[in-house]
C-alpha cells in the first residue's frame, strides 16, 4: 500500500505565525464529549509513508545495572570481561573430588569447589573476589588433571530487535549505531521520562462524541456533519496492547486547553515521534524505538486541524506562550529530556536583539528555566531550506534551534538521508549543533523514510482532498494504527532525545554534560569539524553511552 | 603479594643486628622487591576512571652497588587497576558504569650515588629512565578500540636505606616520574589536558645484599 500525501513537505510544526486554517461556517462546537470507554486500535501491518506529513516490551532482556555491572565484572589480561571470585574448570572424569579439591587448592590458597550446577559437565571453583581468575585459570590448566579451565567470562545479548519493521525499513536506528548502543544499556532508560511537546499522543483508548460543524478548507465547503461519534485508540507500540504499558506515561497535559481535555493527538505527528523515541522494541511487532523503555509525558502544545474543527483550540499550530508553558510545565512535573520537534522561522539576530520583532525570549527564558531543573531539551533544526521566506529570505533562521544553540544543555538537531548526506530540506546555519536521520523523499523511494506506529491518516485527513475525495468526507477515526513513513527534523530530534535519555540513566545527568558528551561523540561529517549543515556531527548512540577510557 | 612483603619487613626489623656496613664489598648484588603508592600527576584523568588519583605499584629489581657508593638499578613493576569508563565536562566527572582496566608496567634503569653520613642509614639519589607499556581494556570494545602502547620517560628518586641487618636493608624513597606521550591524545586525559602518566611515588624497598 502506498499512499503520498499533497502537502508540501513540512515537518517541523509551524509555532509563531502559526498556520490558520480557512475553517468558515459554523462556530466550532466548545469542547469534546469524552468518555473513558474506548477499543483496542485497529493494527494495520502495512507500511505507509508520506512526503506530505509534518512534521515490546522486552521480555527481560538484560538486566545489569550500571553500578552491578562494575561491581561484578573484571576486565582480564585478555581483554575479556569475567565475573570475579569463580573460574569454570572441567576435570577428568575419573579424578576424585578429594584429589579436584586439592588440584583447585594448588592453584589458589582460596580456592574451594561449589556444588556442580545444573546442565552443567564442569565445576565452579570459587576463589577470592580479588584474585586474577585468568591466572587461577591458567594454573588449573596446567594440571593434568584438567581437561580445560576458564573464568566466567561475560556474555551479552547482541541487541537486533525482533520487530519485523526494525530489519526491512527503519535503516535509521542503526545508522546511529543503537544495536551496540543497545548492548551498553539494555534497560532503555527505563527510569528516564522525556517529554514530548507536540501535537499530543495516541496514549488512552477512548470514545469520543463531538458535533462537527461544517468548514471551507483547499476550497472546499465540506458539510456540518453534526454530533459524531469518534473513535480513539492508544497506540498499542507505545502503551501496549490493552494499554498493559500504561504505565510508562507520566503526567500528560494539554497546554492549550490548560488541562481541560487530555493531550490527545489528532494529528499522528506527536505520536509517530514519540515512537522514535521509546516505542515498544523487541516485540515481534512493527518498528523499535530509540530508548525503548523509557517513560513519555505527553504534552500538547500544538493544535491539529481537528482540534481546530472539534473547537479545543483556536487555529492550527501553536504559540509562544504554549510552547514556553510546555516546557515549563515539563521540567516542573520531573521531565529529564524535552523532545521539541517543532519550530518557527524568524530574524537571524536575536541572539543580539532578543526583543526585535520575530524573536521569542519567552521561549528562550523557559528553555533556560528547564536547563536550569535539569532538563535537556532537544529542538528541531527546521525545515526550511529550500524555502524562501517572504520576511526572513531563503533558509531562513529556525528560532527555536537558534535559542538552543545558544543554551548550555539544549540543542538543535539537522536532518540526515541514509546515506549521511544532508537532508534536501534540513535548514543550515550556525545555529546547528547536531545531525540525526530525518529521512528524504528523493532517492531512496520507500527505504528513505522514518516509519514508526501512528494514525493512518487515510482515516484522519478526510478533510484533506489529496487523501479522501470530497465526495467521500466523512467523520475521522483515531483508531487505525499502521507503520508510517515520515519525514523532517522532527523526525531527526526525538533520535536525540532517546539517545539523550539513555545517556541520563547511564550516569550523565547534566543537561550541559549531555550536550557536550554527544557533541563529543558525534561522528564528524560533511566539512571536517563544526559545520553548519550537521554541526558537530551526527549523533553516535554507542559513541556516547561509551564515554572515555583514560588515553581513548 | 603486600602480606609477604610486610611480613619480610617485619622479620628483617625483628632480626636487626648492629651496623654491619663499614666494610662495603667493591661489587655488590643486591636484588629487591619494593611496593609504592603513587600520586598520578594526571588527577582529573585517573579519578573520573578510578574515583582516586593515587595507587598501589608493586615490583623488584636488581642494584648493582659500586664501593658502596654508585650504584646501578634495574627494576619493574605493574599497576593493575579496573575503574570505569568515564566523561568529564565542565569539571564534573562523570562515571558510566562500563569496566575499564588499566594496566602499567614501567622498565625503569636509574643510576645514583649513596652517601655515608651514619653506618646503618645511606641516604641516596638516583635518576634514570624508563620504558612504560600501557595497556587499557573495557567490557564492549572491540579489540581495535584496546590501547597496547609502549612510552619512554625519565625518573629521580631520593631516600634512604636502612641496615636491618647484615644482608638486609630496607629502602625509602620519594620517586618523580615523567611519561609523555601516551596520555593527552584521547579519552578523558584530553578532555583533562592532562598528558604525563608519571607522577610521585612513595616506594619501600625491601633489599637482599651488602
Amino acid at each position: 500500500m502506498v499512499r503520498f500525501r499533497g502537502r508540501t513537505a513540512a515537518a517541523a510544526a509551524v509555532v509563531a505565525a502559526a498556520l490558520v486554517l480557512t475553517v468558515k461556517g459554523q462556530t466550532p462546537a466548545p469542547s469534546l464529549h469524552i468518555e473513558n470507554i474506548g477499543l483496542s486500535a485497529v493494527e494495520e501491518n502495512t507500511a505507509i509513508w508520506s512526503e506530505a506529513r509534518p512534521g515490546g516490551r522486552v521480555d527481560a532482556l538484560k538486566r545489569a545495572a550500571r553500578e552491578t555491572a562494575a561491581r561484578n565484572s573484571r576486565v582480564g589480561a585478555s581483554g575479556r570481561s569475567y565475573t570475579p571470585g569463580r573460574v569454570i574448570v572441567r576435570f577428568h572424569d575419573e579424578v576424585p573430588a578429594a584429589e579436584r579439591r586439592t588440584v583447585a587448592r594448588l592453584a589458589s590458597d582460596t580456592a574451594d569447589i561449589a556444588a556442580r550446577p545444573s546442565y552443567a559437565d564442569f565445576d565452579i571453583v570459587r576463589i577470592d573476589v580479588n584474585e586474577d581468575a585468568e591466572a587461577v585459570a591458567a594454573a588449573l590448566a596446567a594440571r593434568p588433571q584438567v581437561v580445560y579451565a576458564q573464568p566466567a567470562y561475560h556474555m551479552h545479548a547482541t541487541m537486533v530487535p525482533n520487530d519485523p519493521n526494525y530489519a526491512t525499513l527503519q535503516w535509521n536506528l542503526p545508522l546511529v549505531d543503537l544495536e551496540r548502543a543497545w548492548d551498553i544499556q539494555p534497560a532503555g532508560a527505563s527510569t528516564v521520562t522525556v517529554a514530548v511537546l507536540d501535537t499530543g499522543m495516541a496514549y488512552r483508548s477512548l470514545t469520543i462524541t463531538v458535533n462537527i460543524p461544517g468548514f471551507r478548507n483547499a476550497g472546499i465547503n465540506y458539510p456540518a456533519l453534526g454530533p459524531s461519534v469518534v473513535p480513539y485508540a492508544a497506540a498499542p507500540q507505545l502503551v501496549g496492547v490493552n494499554g498493559a504499558n500504561a504505565s510508562r506515561i507520566v503526567a500528560p497535559f494539554d497546554i492549550i486547553s490548560n488541562g481541560v481535555v487530555p493531550p490527545l493527538d489528532f494529528e499522528g505527528h506527536g505520536t509517530h515521534v514519540s515512537g522514535t523515541i521509546g516505542q515498544l522494541t523487541n516485540d515481534n511487532i512493527g518498528e523499535a524505538g530509540v530508548a525503548f523503555n523509557v517513560k513519555l509525558m505527553p504534552v500538547k502544545v500544538l493544535a491539529s486541524f481537528w482540534d481546530v474543527i472539534f473547537g479545543n483550540a483556536p487555529f492550527e499550530g501553536g504559540s509562544d506562550d504554549d510552547v514556553a508553558r510546555g516546557i515549563r510545565y515539563a521540567a516542573d512535573n520531573g521531565a529529564k529530556v524535552i523532545n521539541m520537534s517543532l519550530g518557527s522561522s524568524g530574524p537571524p539576530d536575536c541572539a543580539t536583539n532578543p526583543n526585535r520583532d520575530g524573536c521569542s525570549p519567552t521561549i528562550e527564558a523557559a528553555v533556560r528555566y528547564a536547563v536550569g531543573k535539569g532538563a535537556f531539551v532537544v529542538v528541531a533544526g527546521g525545515n526550511e531550506f529550500e524555502d524562501v521566506d517572504p520576511d526572513f529570505g531563503p533558509n531562513p533562521t529556525s528560532i527555536l534551534a537558534e535559542i538552543a544553540s545558544r543554551i548550555n544543555g539544549a540543542v538543535s538537531v539537522a536532518a540526515v538521508d541514509p546515506q549521511k548526506n544532508r537532508a534536501f530540506y534540513s535548514s543550515t546555519g550556525s545555529y546547528i549543533e547536531l545531525a540525526a536521520p530525518g529521512g528524504t523523499s528523493r532517492g531512496f523511494g520507500r527505504g528513505g523514510f522514518i516509519f514508526q506506529q501512528t494514525f493512518d491518516f487515510t482515516f484522519t485527513d478526510t478533510f484533506d482532498p489529496t487523501v479522501v475525495p470530497p465526495s467521500q468526507y466523512r467523520a475521522p477515526r483515531f483508531d487505525v494504527l499502521a507503520n508510517i513513513g515520515i519525514i523532517g527534523t522532527s523526525m531527526a530530534t526525538p533520535h536525540v532525545s532517546g539517545i539523550a535519555a539513555m545517556l541520563v540513566q547511564q550516569g550523565i545527568t547534566d543537561p550541559a554534560a549531555i550536550e557536550d558528551a554527544l557533541e563529543k561523540s558525534a561522528v564528524d561529517i560533511g566539512t571536517p569539524g563544526r559545520d553548519n549543515s550537521f554541526g558537530f556531527g551526527l549523533v553516535d548512540a554507542r559513541n556516547a553511552l561509551r564515554g572515555l577510557g583514560l588515553s581513548r | 603479594m603486600k602480606s609477604a612483603m610486610a611480613a619480610a619487613i617485619v622479620i628483617a626489623c625483628a632480626s636487626a643486628a648492629p651496623a654491619l656496613a663499614q666494610d662495603d664489598p667493591s661489587i655488590a648484588i643486591r636484588p629487591f622487591v619494593f611496593g609504592s603508592v603513587q600520586s598520578f600527576t594526571a588527577i582529573d584523568t585517573f579519578d573520573a576512571v578510578f574515583g582516586r588519583a593515587y595507587d598501589p605499584f608493586y615490583g623488584g629489581g636488581v642494584q648493582a652497588v659500586f664501593d658502596g657508593k654508585f650504584f646501578v638499578e634495574l627494576s619493574a613493576s605493574r599497576f593493575r587497576q579496573t575503574g570505569q569508563r568515564a566523561f568529564i565536562s565542565g569539571g564534573q566527572k562523570f562515571r558510566l558504569g562500563i569496566p575499564l582496566t588499566a594496566t602499567i608496567v614501567p622498565f625503569e634503569v636509574t643510576g645514583g650515588y649513596r652517601f655515608h653520613f651514619s653506618p646503618r642509614v645511606r641516604p641516596y639519589v638516583a635518576a634514570g629512565v624508563g620504558s612504560y607499556r600501557y595497556k587499557e581494556t573495557s567490557t564492549f570494545n572491540d579489540p581495535s578500540e584496546d590501547v597496547d602502547v609502549r612510552h619512554a620517560g625519565f625518573v629521580v628518586n631520593g631516600g634512604a636505606e636502612f641496615r636491618a641487618h647484615r644482608w638486609v636493608g630496607i629502602g625509602a624513597d620519594i620517586e618523580y616520574s615523567h611519561i609523555p606521550g601516551i596520555l593527552g591524545s584521547g579519552g578523558v586525559s584530553l578532555q583533562a589536558g592532562e598528558k604525563d602518566l608519571g607522577g610521585v611515588s612513595a616506594r619501600l624497598k625491601l633489599i637482599v645484599g651488602r
